[in-house]
């Protein structure tokens, strides 16, 4: 219908594409200033993080049999820290860390 | 011919720091515009709506003669960047569109090496200021004063925003100390912010 290149191409009003595990159109790593650390022998897989986290960035790895941390979404609310039964997450500053965070151009 | 635009972006954190992000901005229009020059300072209009913590800009303009691109509402090629959160200097690329020598100013407890180290684009810098604006003057201000044509009833400057404004004079010629002092609130934290930042000239 309409000629448009297809790197120019925007999905209509605010319609995205639905995500399956990640929407790389909503990266929301950089809004975190603390970070959550799990301490893996203090972690008895209670799943309270993988419930609460507002955005589903911990889940549970089954192979490992440890929850993971998807950095890449995690906004920083420490939501988790707050619900972790055994204080096995603890907040650590972010620029104690050398990555974690996607560099964007624009905030979005 | 025009003569040249400074533009200068701030960058804060949504909510927790908008009106310490909205202050360096009027901060440095209002006490440039105070030394007689051309100036504009105004909210970021272009991509986020304000949600907490999200990285946001402010803008402010200063010129020697009357400002052509008055309603432009985004500094394309900002000569000065000032970042009140450090954190966001990891995730965004701040110096898009800045020409080489360009100022960033960072509010952080760390050194201007430490905060280099995630700036991949460093080459374009003239200038780094680090100032510990939260050890200066506690917590910011959490305040919707000011906010889109509100009445600004705290006025310029009492949190974290005085001493990055100090730093700032420290940084760059743009705007003098004696100006910033007629307009910023919490003169005590303009001044420790000009004496303890620490400036890096870079190349």
């Amino acid at each position: 219908m309409f000629n448009i290149p297809k790197d120019k191409e925007v999905p209509l009003g605010c319609v995205t594409p639905a995500p399956v595990t990640e929407q790389p159109m909503m990266i929301t790593g950089n809004w975190r200033e603390y970070r959550p650390v799990l301490e893996p022998e203090k972690c008895d897989l209670c799943m309270n993080c993988v419930v609460f986290c507002p955005d589903a960035c911990f889940q549970l790895d089954e192979a490992e049999e440890m929850v993971v941390l998807n950095e890449k979404y995690c906004k920083g609310c420490n939501i988790c820290i707050n619900e972790c039964a055994t204080n096995a997450l603890t907040e650590a500053y972010e620029l104690d860390f050398e990555d974690g965070v996607v560099r964007l151009e624009t905030p979005f | 011919m025009a003569s040249k635009v400074h533009q200068i972006t701030v960058w804060a954190r949504g909510v927790v720091q908008d009106k310490e992000g909205r202050d360096i901005a009027n901060g440095v229009a209002s006490a440039a515009g105070r030394a007689g020059k051309f100036t504009q300072a105004f909210d970021n209009y272009v991509d986020l709506p304000d949600r907490v913590n999200v990285p946001l800009r402010k803008y402010a303009r200063i010129s020697d003669e009357e400002i052509e691109e008055r309603y432009e509402y985004e500094n394309a090629t900002p000569e000065i960047v000032i970042v009140a959160d450090a954190t966001i200097v990891k995730g965004i690329n701040i110096l898009r569109g800045m020409e080489k020598g360009g100022t960033l100013v960072v509010a952080t407890d760390r050194k201007p090496e430490e905060i280099l180290k995630f700036i991949p684009n460093k080459d374009l810098l003239g200038t780094i200021v680090c100032v510990d604006a939260k050890a200066i003057c506690g917590d910011q201000t959490v305040d919707f004063s000011g906010s889109e044509g509100g009445v600004d009833s705290l006025g310029i400057g009492q949190g974290i925003s005085a001493p990055i404004l100090g730093a700032l004079a420290r940084g760059t010629d743009l705007v003098t100390l004696d100006s910033l002092d007629a307009v910023v609130k919490n003169k005590e934290a303009l001044h420790k912010g000009h004496e303890q930042a620490v400036v890096k000239a870079l190349n």
